[in-house]
């Protein structure tokens, strides 16, 4: 390290017999105007404060001026080593907190070219929102029809709690404000979004707001008509199936669908099937053995030629 | 570096009160969470700048609020200009 012997009283501009209170006032005076956090671009003032300073720590001190001023002890080594200053890191690429990009925003409001610049600039240093995190959610197709609340497990160990509205669709996203990562310096943090698949359900589909159902039933229930108990995605509804129903003949549930984003629910539409039990029926094949109008009624009537 | 509430107070030597007031201030910004705060280089750097701006050249609580408002908005002024010093090296007609 190379070092200058000169005369610390020079340095601050004071007499050798001056008042600790005067060394202060003189130090404090250079110090304000070369101190390097507010001198940003100027080597010459740091050079400047390192031996103002380094003449302070060797008079401001009461007890090592008495040792310099008998002689006992020098200016060697006295400059400071000094790790770093705040415009180190203030004045680094890459964003911090304390970003301000206020002082050229009058500049910003022109059209020119140079305005377009800063703007863009600005956009990339302002205090930033934070990332929107993206997840993937599976839930059941009742969930996606009745709502749900889920909770979610973070990748970091974190959880979130997600309530899932009635009437959710396919791939839809939901919005959580503020739970992404959080936003540097004065910046909101960002949302998560949670994108929500549907697992596909054993006995409901649905299309559009309409909820399709295919309702088996049996022989005795086609033919004499009953009121029988239906499922649905909010719970288990009783409805009547009119004499005579057939497969295929589709009954409708008003209401009993999705919510619908206008407002109101879809309609469940229950398709019947008409079902034999699987053991054979002794008693059903003597009636139907004997059994006219079983004979004479052809179902395939129109598909022959 | 990420650094715990207690190391970085041990690191700037200033006291947990000073710390709440300087917080409070908005002339340090505390980053991670309200329950776990954490702090890096750039916040100790800046706090021994506040320290030496109050302790060493005798500023007052008001002044020292002005001086960091008006550094931080200096450094953003010449990032941007370093940046538009970029940008025009890049574009071989310059402006115009």
């Amino acid at each position: 390290m190379v070092t200058t012997l000169t005369d610390p009283y020079k340095i601050l501009g004071v007499a050798p017999t001056a008042s600790a209170d005067d060394i202060q006032k003189a130090y404090r005076k250079l110090a304000k105007k070369l101190h390097p956090d507010l001198n940003p671009g100027n080597p010459e003032a740091e050079e400047k404060f390192k031996e103002v300073a380094g003449a302070y720590d060797l008079v401001g001190d009461a007890e090592k001026r008495k040792r310099f001023d008998s002689g006992e002890i020098d200016a060697t080594g006295a400059e400071r080593a000094r790790q770093s200053y705040y415009r180190d890191y203030a004045s680094a690429e890459q964003d911090h907190p304390y970003t301000d990009n206020s002082g050229f925003a009058d500049f910003m409001e022109s059209e020119d070219a140079l305005a377009e610049l800063l703007r863009r600039s600005a956009r990339a240093q302002a205090n930033r929102r934070g990332r929107d995190l993206e997840f993937r959610l599976p839930i059941e197709f009742i969930e996606s029809i009745a709502g749900a609340n889920k909770r979610l497990t973070l990748p970091d160990g974190g959880t979130l709690d997600v309530t899932i509205p009635p009437g959710v669709t396919e791939g839809q996203v939901l919005r959580l404000r503020g739970k992404g990562t959080p936003g540097a310096g004065k910046g909101d943090p960002g949302d998560a979004l949670i994108q929500l698949e549907i697992k596909p359900d054993r006995s409901f589909t649905r299309q559009g707001d309409d909820i399709y159902l295919e309702l088996p039933i049996s022989l005795t229930e086609a033919v004499l008509g009953a009121r029988i108990r239906v499922p649905t995605p909010t719970g288990t509804v009783t409805m009547s199936v009119p004499k005579g129903s057939n497969t295929g003949s589709t009954l409708r549930l008003r209401g009993k669908g999705a919510p619908k984003q206008t407002g109101g629910d879809g309609d469940q539409l229950v398709k019947l099937k008409v079902v034999l039990s699987k053991e054979p029926d002794p008693e059903l094949e003597a009636f139907v053995t004997n059994w006219e109008g079983g004979k004479t009624f052809n179902p395939r009537e129109d598909l022959t030629p | 570096m990420k650094l715990s509430k207690e190391e970085f107070l041990s690191l700037s030597c200033i006291e947990h009160e000073t710390l709440g007031a300087w917080i409070e201030q908005e002339w340090l910004i505390q980053g991670g969470s309200s329950d776990e705060p954490s702090f890096t280089d750039i916040d100790i750097a800046r706090a021994r700048l506040i320290r030496e701006l109050s302790v060493d050249l005798g500023v007052n609580m008001e002044g020292v609020g002005i001086i960091l408002n008006l550094v931080d908005q200096l450094h953003g002024v010449r990032r941007t200009l370093m940046e538009l010093r970029k940008a025009v090296r890049m574009t071989p007609e310059g402006f115009g």
